[in-house]
């Protein structure tokens, strides 16, 4: 085969087959989320003003939550084969999908902007750190890295108020208005995964330094760009890319503290609220948002991985 | 400094000096003074602004802003004379006739009839509608048969449009405070033609029509509710033109955004208001909520009437407001202060020797022998100060040792429905300021009566209060109930009425903040 078609057959069978097997791995996110939901007690119409049991009643019909929870699973995998997660019952007016469609892409822009944070400040400081091991650069980068991985996002995010919003006036301290509104969440959101992401990149790129290639390299003298860029890189940033995929999940799916603390109309509530709620389709819907952008967001790793190196590449594997 | 400007106008270019031209130009022309906006924070997003199926405080407040019904409240939450100009009862109190004023519009500019008020009514009672506020309409003529499915004949309910401008309600029994229920959101009228058009989405902005001082201009899901001035209001239009309520779910943010100048108005969270006590910008209004602990008065030990009066004398309710912050107001009788009927002559007081001595008649001479019990609450910070106050009270002036546990909301609600736990929290906001609201919880047949305590003359006591319509009269009912209620029987024990904490920004004016916890916008003024 030519060389275009080589390295794309691999990848376009990955594909292939990732999508075949995220159909049983939803399945059973669905299954087991409606197990789960149905075994807490308390119920979506449980209120702390009791209702007569007639009204109860109604309700139940109309939601069909009357019937037995066999006949509702399969109504509720009937509709989702159609694409249809059914409505809310928390918002009586509204379906899950157009309440996901709502606030999934806030939750996106928000995630977005945390991910390249994350990868600007995590790999940058990693490879700021990995540069002189030991040196002051070195232990300032794992000091903020140690700081930033241990601090609480709902602390960080008060400090940052309090600091940038509420005495320096930097940015608006919540709301959700405009390209200012979103740093300070965004940032809030990314210290944590940054600095993870920067101490993983710092001990992959010094394991590689120490590598013999790379010291042979060196000893030819190659220059530092060539060292930096053909063996350093290439061959420390696989782990990276790999809890970066992850990462990049949860980061687009948004975060319940980050959204409530600055009045972000985003998804990550819904993971908290829909439970305490007992809003049953809205906790089906979220989950298997999730779950797709977790299946997504591996292929896209997996995909990048066979890029970087070529050893991980599926079509190498099967050829043996 | 000045090449730095040169770039900027540079880049800016034609566009730009455009701009300028044409803002100095619209300027000049128009001259408006900027509108008047008003932004203020709701705690959640509001579930639905359907009428019907509003339970909850912050959609209520955003539909009392966008409607008016027959009746409604004034300052001392009496209910006045709304779109019904006034209302006729029959000698025999069971005929309630509301006289409709001629000149309520819509804000497509139809008016605002008897039908629409027939219609909205026979939608809340209709089984299909589901609505859990249908309970509310119980006491018409063949209302709860049809919203349980009994009848199917509509218009066998009583309640009937004789005309465009008169409305006809046929009552079971006589109902002393229906005028207060009629101000309620339940009860607001409805459009028929526009529901059947759009279903469930009638309320979506562009679609939904209202008769109230404000109209809705924008909804963004979790963000935003946007109201703008109605023009057409038949008592006149706001004098703000736009409310901006943003959907705030953490009372710090709120308050930060007010210090930083982007709110008008916010509730203040507990542990801030020590700060803010003596600013002129502290507002706090009592309102009508009650705090209360309930007995699971079926099991051991707390089947014995002595020993619930001892738990309830053994605690000393000043100590309450120390400890939570809020404005608290403690409490020995259970209808709160602000609504009629309230005595604070009724109920038991602190009295550690009498609780003493009343445990020892029932057995428990200085607690010896008292059997393992747990009060019970739902998670939430307040709740677990107050459970750990009462069981060091109970434990220092009854000597008995009592557990608390914790549960989640809902499994808690679902726990006090089936196996209700010896010892309880719960609390109680008034739907509508009538006594009626309160007492009527702990009725025989009421289904939040989780103490499961049943009294015949209780009962007895509060169906004839209904519907005695004599205030020196109703009020002897009321004080009788209370007494069986909160000295004798004890099946619960008031422990204080909440308040509202705000802070309000010193331009604004006319806002009227009622113990029914409603915002009410239409005379408010910023200067």
């Amino acid at each position: 085969m030519s060389g275009p078609m080589n390295r794309l057959a691999p990848a376009v069978v990955l594909m292939i087959d990732r999508l075949v097997w995220s159909l049983p791995v939803l399945w059973l996110v669905a299954t087991m989320t409606f197990v789960l939901m149905h075994l807490a007690p308390g119920g979506p119409f449980d209120k702390d003003k009791t209702l007569p049991p007639e009204i109860t009643a109604n309700i139940e019909a109309k939601y069909h939550l009357d019937e037995p929870v066999a006949r509702q699973y399969a109504r509720y995998l009937g509709q989702l084969v159609r694409g249809d997660l059914g409505p809310s019952y928390k918002y009586a007016d509204r379906d899950v999908g157009e309440i996901i469609a709502e606030a999934f892409p806030v939750s996106i822009q928000l995630g977005a902007a945390a991910f390249a944070l994350t990868v600007l400040l995590g790999v940058g400081g990693g490879m700021l750190a990995a540069w002189r091991p030991g040196s002051w650069i070195d232990r300032g980068a794992l000091l903020s890295a140690t700081l930033g991985f241990s601090l609480p996002s709902f602390v960080v995010g008060v400090l940052l108020i309090l600091v940038l919003a509420h005495q320096a006036h930097w940015f608006p301290p919540a709301l959700w208005e405009g390209p200012r509104y979103i740093v300070l969440p965004a940032l809030t959101l990314a210290l944590g995964p940054a600095a993870y992401v920067a101490r993983l990149t710092r001990a992959s790129l010094i394991d590689v330094a120490a590598q013999e290639y790379v010291r042979v390299g060196r000893a030819k003298g190659l220059p530092p760009g060539v060292i930096w860029l053909s063996y350093l890189l290439k061959a420390g940033l696989p782990p990276v890319v790999t809890i970066l995929g992850p990462m990049l999940a949860v980061l687009v799916t948004g975060s319940f503290v980050v959204e409530y603390l600055f009045s972000i109309p985003g998804m990550g509530r819904f993971f908290i609220t829909a439970v305490t709620n007992r809003d049953y389709p809205l906790i089906m819907g979220v989950t298997l948002v999730y779950a797709v952008v977790i299946v997504a967001a591996n292929l896209i790793v997996d995909l990048l991985y066979g890029w970087l190196d070529p050893r991980m590449r599926v079509g190498s594997e099967r050829g043996r | 400094m000045l090449p730095r400007m040169h770039e900027t106008v540079r880049r800016a270019g034609w566009r730009g000096v455009l701009g300028l031209l044409v803002f100095c130009v619209s300027g000049a022309v128009a001259a408006a003074p900027p509108p008047a906006v008003l932004r203020l924070s709701i705690a959640s997003e509001p579930p639905t602004l359907d009428w019907s199926l509003a339970t909850d405080n912050v959609s209520i407040t955003v539909i009392e802003n966008l409607m008016e019904g027959l009746t409604a409240f004034d300052d001392q939450l009496r209910p006045m004379p709304a779109v019904a100009s006034r209302w006729d009862v029959s000698p025999d109190g069971l005929t309630y006739t509301f006289h409709l004023r001629d000149d309520v519009r819509w804000t497509d500019g139809r008016p605002v009839t008897a039908r629409d008020f027939e219609y909205g009514w026979k939608r809340l009672l209709n089984p299909a509608t589901g609505a859990e506020y249908a309970y509310f309409l119980y006491d018409l003529v063949n209302a709860y048969e049809y919203n349980s499915g009994r009848l199917t004949d509509a218009s066998q309910v009583g309640v009937t449009a004789v005309d465009d401008t008169t409305l006809r309600v046929q009552l079971k029994k006589p109902i002393v405070y229906f005028p207060s229920i009629t101000a309620f959101v339940v009860t607001f009228p409805q459009r028929r033609d526009l529901i059947e058009r759009y279903g469930r989405r009638w309320t979506d902005p562009g679609r939904l029509v209202t008769n109230g001082p404000f109209t809705l201009a924008d909804w963004r899901h979790e963000y935003k509710v946007v109201l703008r001035a109605n023009p057409a209001y038949a008592w006149g239009r706001p004098s703000i033109d736009e409310v901006r309520m943003y959907v705030i779910n953490d009372r710090s943010t709120a308050l930060t955004l007010y210090e930083t100048g982007d709110l008008d108005l916010v509730p203040l969270p507990p542990e801030a208001i020590p700060f803010y006590e003596r600013s002129p910008e502290f507002v706090r209004v009592p309102i009508l909520r009650g705090y209360y602990y309930g007995f699971n008065v079926t099991t051991p030990p707390f089947d014995d009437p002595r020993v619930r009066q001892a738990f309830a004398l053994a605690i000393d309710k000043s100590e309450f407001p120390a400890l939570l912050k809020g404005g608290e107001l403690p409490t020995n009788s259970w209808i709160p202060a602000g609504m009629f009927a309230y005595n604070p002559a009724v109920g038991l007081a602190y009295d550690p020797a009498a609780a003493r001595a009343r445990l020892a008649e029932a057995g428990y001479p200085a607690g010896r022998g008292f059997p393992a019990v747990t009060a019970a609450y739902n998670t939430d910070p307040v709740n677990t100060v107050i459970a750990e106050n009462l069981q060091a009270q109970w434990k220092r002036t009854l000597g008995v040792a009592i557990a608390i546990d914790n549960q989640e909301w809902k499994v808690y609600l679902k726990r006090l429905q089936t196996q209700p736990p010896p010892l309880y929290r719960l609390g109680w906001g008034a739907d509508y300021p009538d006594p009626d609201n309160f007492m009527a919880l702990f009725t025989s047949q009421s289904g939040n009566n989780h103490s499961r305590w049943s009294n015949a003359g209780y009962d007895a006591l509060i169906a004839r209060a209904a519907s005695t319509g004599d205030p020196a009269q109703r009020q002897r009912l009321y004080d009788d109930a209370q007494r069986i209620l909160t000295e004798q029987d004890v099946p619960i024990i008031p422990l204080f009425v909440a308040s509202q904490n705000y802070l309000i920004k010193p331009s604004l004016h006319g806002l009227r903040l009622n113990a029914m916890e409603l915002l009410t916008l239409k005379e408010v003024s910023i200067r």
